[in-house]
């Protein structure tokens, strides 16, 4: 059985099924009640839930989020809306030496089953400081594990398994994916978090992504595949832990590999990966691998400007050709 | 925490006011180089703190050697009391920070193209600390613009590096602030936007989190989002990072590699007491924010002779420490002598000439060094005390690859902190030792 889905109906779904499942979660963030969150995802739960269960919050990300990590401490299950992923940075003291370290720090003696989730990326014209990639920021921090959906299907999987899951989990939904439409199935499943997705199978060349530059990379696979080329294209989904395995295999299959992303370059994911990458399979690469990311500035709001600076299926199809030819 | 630091720090200073004849020395047992301390060194001993569980309380300064040229097992010799710590032959009984030997401070100002004709008579042995509070006070001489303040820094900040500044310029121009990092960092903002030049410190790196927003979405992008109408340059954040030897997660993280990724400020971490003046006065004189981390371990540890005027050494540029043939280490901070100890040991045991390279400006890093070197020697390990994952040697590693590739006889290889908060008593199994870099060097070799 399937319906047909945005993708901010799946993510609503996934929460909705979640806290009818289990009495410790719930909601809390800027706006997430009575006006069901700026982009809907909360949408009428707490007219089902009551205010409690889905609490607005002042427009202090810190506190909020200090708060949740105090509610994961006691047995409770938050799911923290950033109303925008970018201000979560206000709260970068909480997510890193908090919700990331306590479990240590406290000899195993709590766990924080605490999710962080909201739209990030870059919109349309949202200027620098709406349309930040913060996966980044936040990759270096011990403790955490970062998920990236890119379709309604494994939005809503995802979801669920990051309520589940008993560490904190920071979840990354794409402002321009939220109105995303899928048929997903009507029955409940989840989906592991820290397993890599082979989207497309092929032989040439592995073209490594996440989130919404996964469907820049489908537009250029069009082309690609029109020029008689057989590319495979890897979805990251998990950007901590990367999930190594499935890489390495495909590496060592394709012999070349690029890595698209949209957080900038210089100490983005795509530096990560490739380290890893190189340090495990060194002898399979015929080829450097490529990055394609955003430009090192914060994101123009110019909105030529904007298209600019991000990675164009175009330019991915140029990088893969010139990859092919070395 | 902070306030807990306070109570100790209030009750050294009692402490040391009812006993201030006496000799006061502490032996810093994690530091694989001597360090002598002496109540004028120290100044306050509130700054003591960082090494409490190992202080000694003597009647005689306790000299403990331990050098690495030699390899020796560390030994600890009693000295009588002497002169106060301006003495110079006593001082000059400590190793150099070098363990390669030799007149490093020459080779430093020739490699920063002859910024200072250094002279004996201006010269002085510094330490890491004073070297900053000379750079602190320099600044404060030259410019009228320059701030500096901070949580404690009026009394001379928690690690010393403040000390008299207050005294000698004044209430107006170094002064406490309240707790609270995220508005030290703003008022800095806002202050170098309106034309000053603040030196604002956070205490610990490890409490710079709650000004993470101001940093980068404020202090890197306003030149950019104002189209070049405003911007904060000038701006130096000052703080203290890394091991310690017992700090735990909340006073040992190295928190660099957050701020790899932000396009608009720029990052440094001075190695030695040379280089943290020059480049600390270099960061202050910059038209960009600068984010500038000083390896705490090294305060007192680390001695060289540094200039008592000013000078600057540029930012962006690497400099190649120890030259080699066979492969090429990567580092910054406290972890440089740590390869370069690697170094000599594979240098004597097993004939390998490594090249030691520290980068000095992790953003925006010197990627042309880096990349020549390791185009001859084919081999490369990159190194620091944050995590693995996401750190600064991810984008090395990562560029190098990118521009080596066809040079490297191996994979750049990362020697790196673990994966996880860092640990209070496992903390010499978390750091990448001298020995963990020797083994992956021989495994780089063998590959």
């Amino acid at each position: 059985m399937l319906h047909k889905l945005f993708m901010y109906e799946a993510l609503r779904e996934a929460i909705d099924e979640e806290m009818a499942r289990d009495k410790r979660v719930f909601v809390l963030g800027e706006d997430v009640g009575h006006y069901g969150g700026s982009y809907k995802v909360t949408k009428q739960l707490h007219t089902k839930y009551g205010d409690l269960r889905v609490l607005d919050t002042p427009i202090a990300e810190n506190s909020f989020t200090g708060m949740a990590i105090g509610a994961a401490m006691t047995g409770l299950k938050p799911v923290v809306e950033g109303m925008n992923l970018s201000f979560l940075l206000l709260a970068f003291n909480q997510i890193s030496n908090n919700a990331g370290m306590l479990h240590y720090t406290s000899g195993g003696n709590w766990s924080i089953p605490l999710v962080i989730r909201g739209p990030g990326g870059i919109g349309k014209q949202l200027s620098a400081e709406h349309s930040q990639r913060i996966e980044a920021y936040f990759q270096a921090v011990p403790g955490l594990k970062i998920v990236a959906c890119s379709t309604p299907y494994n939005a809503k999987g995802l979801l669920k398994a990051a309520i589940r899951d008993n560490n904190p989990v920071l979840f990354l939904e794409h402002v321009l994916l939220y109105n995303l439409k899928q048929e997903i199935p009507k029955q409940e499943y989840v989906l592991p978090l820290d397993k890599a997705q082979v989207v497309r199978e092929g032989s040439d060349v592995t073209i490594i992504t996440y989130s919404r530059m996964l469907h820049h990379v489908m537009q250029a696979v069009k082309q690609l595949v029109a020029q008689g080329m057989n590319p495979e294209v890897i979805d990251l989904i998990s950007l901590k832990p990367i999930d190594l395995e499935t890489l390495v295999t495909s590496v060592s299959k394709t012999h070349k590999a690029i890595i698209v992303e949209e957080c900038m370059q210089t100490g983005g994911i795509a530096a990560e990966v490739m380290a890893q990458i190189y340090s495990h399979a060194f002898d399979e690469l015929d080829a450097p691998i490529r990055r394609l990311s955003s430009k090192d500035v914060p994101t123009p709001y110019n909105g030529y400007l904007e298209q600019a600076c991000l990675v164009q299926p175009t330019q991915i199809v140029e990088a893969v050709k010139t990859l092919m030819s070395t | 925490m902070l306030r807990y630091l306070r109570v100790l720090c209030l009750r050294d200073w009692l402490l040391d006011h009812t006993v201030a004849w006496r000799q006061y020395a502490r032996v810093r047992r994690s530091l694989p180089l001597t360090v002598t301390f002496t109540p004028l060194q120290i100044g306050l001993p509130c700054a003591s703190f960082a090494t409490r569980g190992d202080r000694v309380w003597s009647s005689t300064i306790r000299k403990r050697t331990f050098s690495t040229e030699n390899e020796s097992s560390p030994s600890t010799t009693d000295v009588a009391p002497g002169p106060a710590v301006g003495d110079r032959a006593q001082r000059s009984t400590t190793p150099s920070l070098y363990p390669g030997g030799g007149d490093k401070l020459s080779g430093s100002v020739s490699n920063s193209a002859g910024v200072v004709k250094a002279t004996e008579e201006t010269l002085r042995q510094m330490n890491l600390f004073t070297a900053i509070n000379s750079a602190l006070s320099c600044a404060l001489e030259s410019n009228p613009k320059v701030l500096v303040f901070g949580e404690d820094v009026a009394f001379g900040g928690v690690f010393r590096c403040t000390s008299q500044l207050q005294k000698r310029f004044g209430r107006q121009r170094v002064f406490n602030t309240p707790l609270t990092e995220q508005g030290i960092v703003g008022f800095a903002a806002g202050l170098a936007a309106m034309g000053y030049r603040p030196v604002a410190e956070i205490q610990f790196a490890d409490y710079i989190y709650p000004a993470f927003d101001q940093i980068v979405n404020e202090i890197a992008k306003y030149r950019y989002r104002s189209g070049g109408q405003f911007n904060c340059g000038g701006v130096v954040i000052r703080a203290p990072y890394g091991a310690v030897g017992h700090g735990g997660h909340y006073h040992s993280q190295s928190p660099e590699a957050y701020f790899l990724h932000t396009a608009g400020i720029k990052v440094v971490i001075p190695r030695d007491p040379f280089t943290a003046k020059g480049l600390l006065l270099q960061s202050i004189a910059e038209d960009d924010p600068v984010i500038f981390f000083e390896p705490k371990a090294l305060y007192r540890a680390a001695q060289a002779e540094v200039p008592l005027s000013k000078y600057v050494l540029p930012l962006g540029r690497a400099e190649i420490v120890r030259p080699g043939t066979d492969i090429t280490l990567v580092a910054y901070g406290a972890q440089v002598r740590v390869l370069l100890e690697a170094a000599q040991v594979v240098a004597r045991e097993d004939k390998i000439e490594a090249e030691v390279i520290d980068i000095q400006t992790i953003l925006p890093w010197d990627e042309a060094t880096v990349c020549e070197s390791v185009a001859r020697t084919g081999r490369c390990i990159v190194s620091h005390e944050a995590p693995l994952t996401g750190g600064v040697g991810a984008e090395v590693a990562a560029r190098i690859q990118e521009e080596c590739f066809l040079d490297l006889e191996s994979p750049v290889m990362r020697v790196c902190g673990y994966d996880m908060p860092f640990p209070l008593v496992h903390e010499k199994n978390y750091l990448p030792s001298a020995e963990k870099v020797v083994q992956c060097i021989r495994d780089c070799l063998n590959y």
